[in-house]
């Protein structure tokens, strides 16, 4: 019984060992980064990001956290979140006039970034205080450029990736890239495809979108609600005519990525897709998918873009959080990043911007033997459109399609 | 006849053993592909993950215990006492079944909609904001789990008590508490269970920062590591069963 | 001493425990569903504005919410009534052999699987890669992956009521038994038998009614329970219909921010159902 009693007590001031955060009053960017670096030693940042790839898990978990560990003397600690999750958080910190936010950075881009930036939800410009930034280079388009905004330091690069759809090239030798050869395909292969409802899924129909608009850049520029209105019913009348050849007869809809995948890798359906073109050298070593794999753009093109790493307004840890991102900008985790048996992502720097050491590392990283590069993809990719098309698209797949 | 009673009791019992064997041996396996039968790989590489600071597990564990442990401590003997008054209250029906709603509404739904307080009291995404957050589920249960036990036989002991010179304390000491023993530990249990098996209120409250085993599991699910999620299944399980081996007969309680 | 008295004085010792009950019993429940009624009228809320009923009409004129609270009623009562049925099965035939050490300890053991893992092992055995999907398989039962039919995100929720079945019944059969010895129903059958009653009429017009009538409450509170499930339908359920809580979350947490306050109006109608279905359930114990 005593045991029992002294132990609930050492668990107790085990559970009030949160660490508090580094707080201060200077602004961060007046500091040297000399001082930043010594003054984010020690403290404890925590990052929302997305969880659903198990191989970017697994890079942070085992490579990126024990790093900061050693060379900087930060924790990071990683909050599962994503889209509307991160802004609503925030949103209701604000309301609740919270001193300081549960999370220090975020991982976001297009739509996110759009919402955060309109309840004053991030802190910046950072960008160019962080060392590494220098190796950006901020004139490529689809860096610089967050669906049709411009990132003005707000947020930093973190990976640029292209849109790919996949199949097997000996079940499937010729898979369609236009909607008339997908609506032939799904009515000679009925079960075998479908769109899933979450981010890939979405990236997926505005491709479809900009076939219909009728050309690539069909839908480049702000938001045009009746350009979308005309699309989208174009768009939802095609599914809503199609689906019941899709997998379960279009009667219900996967809602993560990962449970696609894992549909493809079983022969549960035949025609897959998704970021970082089609992800398929990673699955491939692992033994998930078979080597005949390859991955496709769609005709009219694909989408190619970047993705960021923001730093929350009301952080306590705006440094700490820097210093982080700053790390995840090296060469070394960048290149880590890009490992093709892993999380297999490219990297934002510039080539020509690199030391001749770094130059020569990444000419002796592994090249992916499976998938195409994102050099490959160039002459299809497609600017991603205004944020508010995908909102609407989240919404309306909901209404036009699933409830129907 | 026997003979159908002996295989329809048969297949019960296989119908309830089988997963707790399926889950652990998917456990125990990796690269377990459709369509075999069984896995390629089967050791012990996973379990030996549990105790490595990559996947986490041993630190929700000890979380969820510690969680569990403070959640069904306090709701036990908040709830044994605060019962008390209520029972003998004249307007005890009322009380008890106001009591129900806390209970009976889904943990998840009362969780988001009390998410601006926890902002507000700084408790949001903590340990100890998950731990309040559960006892408003687990202390209306204790309160209703021992409205049974206070009545007129109880009343009667604690007036024996007085009558023959013993303060309230000795009272509750020596009479009462030997008593309640039972039932305690049953509500203990009880208590224990419904915070050990929380996910919804604990993912919002917790904002996903507080990573118990339920959270845990989810999250192997959404990256369908299979492997890994049997794993959490397994040390998900073990404290229960646990409790059900040394406690068989408290376990079992009816709240009528 | 004397202080310590004192302070344990019934009177003291009331006021505390009122304010225990009060502000763990009462005060969460009470603030969070104000929150959700003033956020459903767009009182409070990001991106709301003020007072508005256009979320009420919205949701009260939309199908989902009426759709939703009739498959979450339905699906609930499905499961309670094959739940209740085995558990009656194996009581009334069984009870014997309940008696047994090894027996009665493996019926206790369903209550370790929380609705999490009995979700998840719904997935590995019912999905289309799963176990059984490959026993069949390998049998030659089906041809392939897709041969095998529909088990979990199907629009009879076929997953769903198999897990929620897996976790109430054997609660049930729990309770049974214990009522049984209780009420020393073996006694009433032989009772029964003397007076002329076969097996059949004493079962269905003695134990079954006495079995049912003792664990009305609990019977009626699962039911409440289950129609609020999270967690399973989470995991088994399809995109649409979807139980009242899953529905619920979702809408909170949806992109549109505009529209959440459609998510607390549910909320709010929901628990003004399950406040009067309580009601009902206590107001009839009297």
């Amino acid at each position: 019984m005593r045991l029992l009693y002294i132990a609930t007590l050492a668990l107790l001031f085990y559970g009030c060992k949160d660490q508090k955060a580094y707080t201060s009053s200077t602004d961060p960017l007046t500091l040297e980064w000399s001082e930043i670096l010594a003054q984010a030693s020690g403290t404890e940042v925590s990052f929302m990001m997305w969880q659903g790839s198990p191989d970017l898990n697994k890079y942070i978990n085992e490579y990126i956290k024990p790093s900061l560990k050693q060379e900087y003397g930060i924790d990071l600690k990683i909050v599962g979140g994503q889209g509307s999750e991160i802004v609503q958080l925030l949103m209701g910190e604000k309301q609740a006039n919270a001193s300081d936010s549960q999370v220090d950075m975020v991982w976001i881009n297009g739509e996110t970034f759009f919402q955060l930036k309109s309840i004053d939800g991030l802190w910046g410009p950072f960008l160019d205080k962080l060392p590494n930034s220098k190796l950006i280079d901020l004139s490529n388009k689809f860096i610089s450029v967050d669906f049709q905004q411009p990132i003005n330091g707000m947020e930093a690069p973190w990976s640029i990736t292209q849109f790919a759809l996949v199949h097997d090239s000996i079940d499937t030798p010729n898979p369609p890239t236009t909607l008339a050869e997908l609506a032939s395909y799904v009515e000679q292969n009925p079960g075998y495809f479908t769109i899933s409802n979450d981010f890939s899924g979405m990236t997926l129909l505005k491709s479809f979108l900009a076939e219909l608009s009728g050309s690539p850049n069909g839908l480049d520029g702000t938001f045009d609600e009746a350009k979308y209105s005309d699309l989208s019913q174009k768009l939802w009348s095609w599914i809503n005519q199609n689906k019941k050849y899709f997998w379960k007869k279009g009667e219900t809809f996967p809602t993560e990525n990962t449970k696609l995948n894992q549909m493809y890798a079983n022969g549960e359906i035949k025609i897959s897709y998704g970021f970082g073109e089609g992800g398929i050298d990673d699955k491939i070593a692992q033994g998930l998918i078979p080597k005949s794999t390859k991955a496709y753009p769609w005709r009219n093109g694909t989408i190619k873009n970047s993705n960021y790493l923001g730093i929350v307004s009301n952080s306590s840890n705006k440094i700490g959080a820097m210093v982080v991102i700053n790390y995840l900008l090296s060469p070394d985790a960048q290149f880590r990043k890009a490992d093709v048996s892993g999380v297999n992502a490219n990297n934002v720097l510039s080539y020509d911007l690199l030391t001749s050491e770094d130059k020569a590392k990444y000419d002796q990283l592994p090249k992916r033997l499976y998938g195409p590069t994102i050099e490959e993809l160039k002459d299809h990719a497609i600017q991603e459109p205004d944020s508010r098309y995908m909102i609407k698209l989240y919404e309306d797949f909901r209404k036009y399609v699933i409830e129907k | 006849m026997p003979k159908t009673r002996k295989v329809i009791l048969l297949l019960y019992v296989v119908m309830i053993m089988f997963p707790f064997f399926y889950l652990f041996l998917l456990s125990l396996s990796a690269e377990w592909k459709f369509p075999d039968l069984s896995p390629n790989y089967f050791g012990l590489k996973n379990w030996e993950q549990i105790f490595s600071s990559q996947s986490g597990l041993g630190v929700s564990f000890i979380t969820s215990l510690f969680i569990s442990f403070f959640v069904a401590l306090t709701t036990t003997s908040l709830g044994f006492y605060v019962s008390r008054y209520i029972s003998y209250h004249p307007r005890r029906h009322t009380m008890s079944m106001l009591a129900y709603f806390p209970y009976v509404i889904a943990p998840v739904v009362f969780g988001a909609c009390m998410i601006y307080f926890f902002l507000k009291m700084g408790l949001f995404g903590t340990l100890y904001g998950v731990i309040l957050a559960q006892s408003f589920v687990a202390f209306p249960y204790a309160l209703i789990f021992f409205t049974s036990f206070w009545g007129e036989k109880i009343q009667n002991y604690e007036q024996l008590v007085a009558t023959l010179g013993g303060n309230v304390l000795q009272g509750f000491m020596k009479v009462t508490l030997p008593l309640a023993k039972g039932m305690l530990m049953i509500c203990f249990f009880q208590t224990f269970l419904i915070s050990w098996f929380e996910y919804g209120l604990t993912s919002v409250i917790g904002v996903g920062k507080v990573e118990t085993l339920t959270i845990k599991v989810f999250l192997f699910i959404k990256e369908s590591n299979f492997y890994f999620g049997a794993l959490s299944c397994c040390l998900l399980i073990l404290p229960p069963l646990v409790l059900i081996y040394f406690n068989k007969r408290y376990v079992f309680n009816k709240i009528l | 001493m004397k202080i310590l008295e004192s302070m344990l004085s019934k009177n003291n010792q009331n006021h505390i425990s009122l304010g225990l009950f009060f502000v763990l019993a009462i005060l969460p429940v009470a603030a969070a569903f104000s929150y959700a009624v003033l956020y459903s009228f767009g009182v409070v809320g990001i991106a709301n504005e003020g007072f508005t009923l256009r979320f009420w009409k919205d949701v009260l004129s939309k199908g989902e919410f009426i759709q939703s609270f009739g498959y979450s009623a339905a699906i609930s009562a499905v499961s309670m009534v094959i739940s209740i049925g085995l558990a009656l099965y194996l009581t009334v035939i069984f009870h014997k052999d309940f008696k047994n050490r090894i027996l009665s300890f493996i019926a206790y053991l369903p209550l370790s699987l929380p609705g999490v893992v009995a979700a998840f092992f719904g997935v590995q055995v019912l999905s289309k890669s799963g176990f059984f999907s490959r026993i069949s398989y390998n049998l030659g039962w089906t041809k392939d992956l897709s041969g095998f039919p529909d088990l979990i995100n199907d629009q009879f929720a076929l997953g769903i009521i198999f897990t929620f079945v897996s976790i109430v019944s054997p609660f049930f059969l729990l309770l049974f038994l214990s009522i049984f010895e209780n009420e020393k129903i073996d006694e009433l059958r032989k009772l029964a038998n003397s007076l002329g009653a076969n097996r059949r009429q004493s079962i269905w017009k003695v134990e079954i009614p006495i079995l049912l009538h003792k664990s009305k409450k609990l019977i009626s509170l699962y039911f409440i329970f289950l129609m609020g499930a999270y967690e399973i339908p989470l995991i088994l359920g399809r995109e649409a219909p979807q139980m009242l809580s899953v529905l619920i979350v979702r809408d909170l947490k949806q992109y549109d921010l505009t529209l959440i306050s459609e998510g607390y109006v549910i909320a709010v109608i929901y628990s003004i159902v399950i406040g009067l279905l309580t009601y009902l359930i206590f107001s009839r114990q009297k």
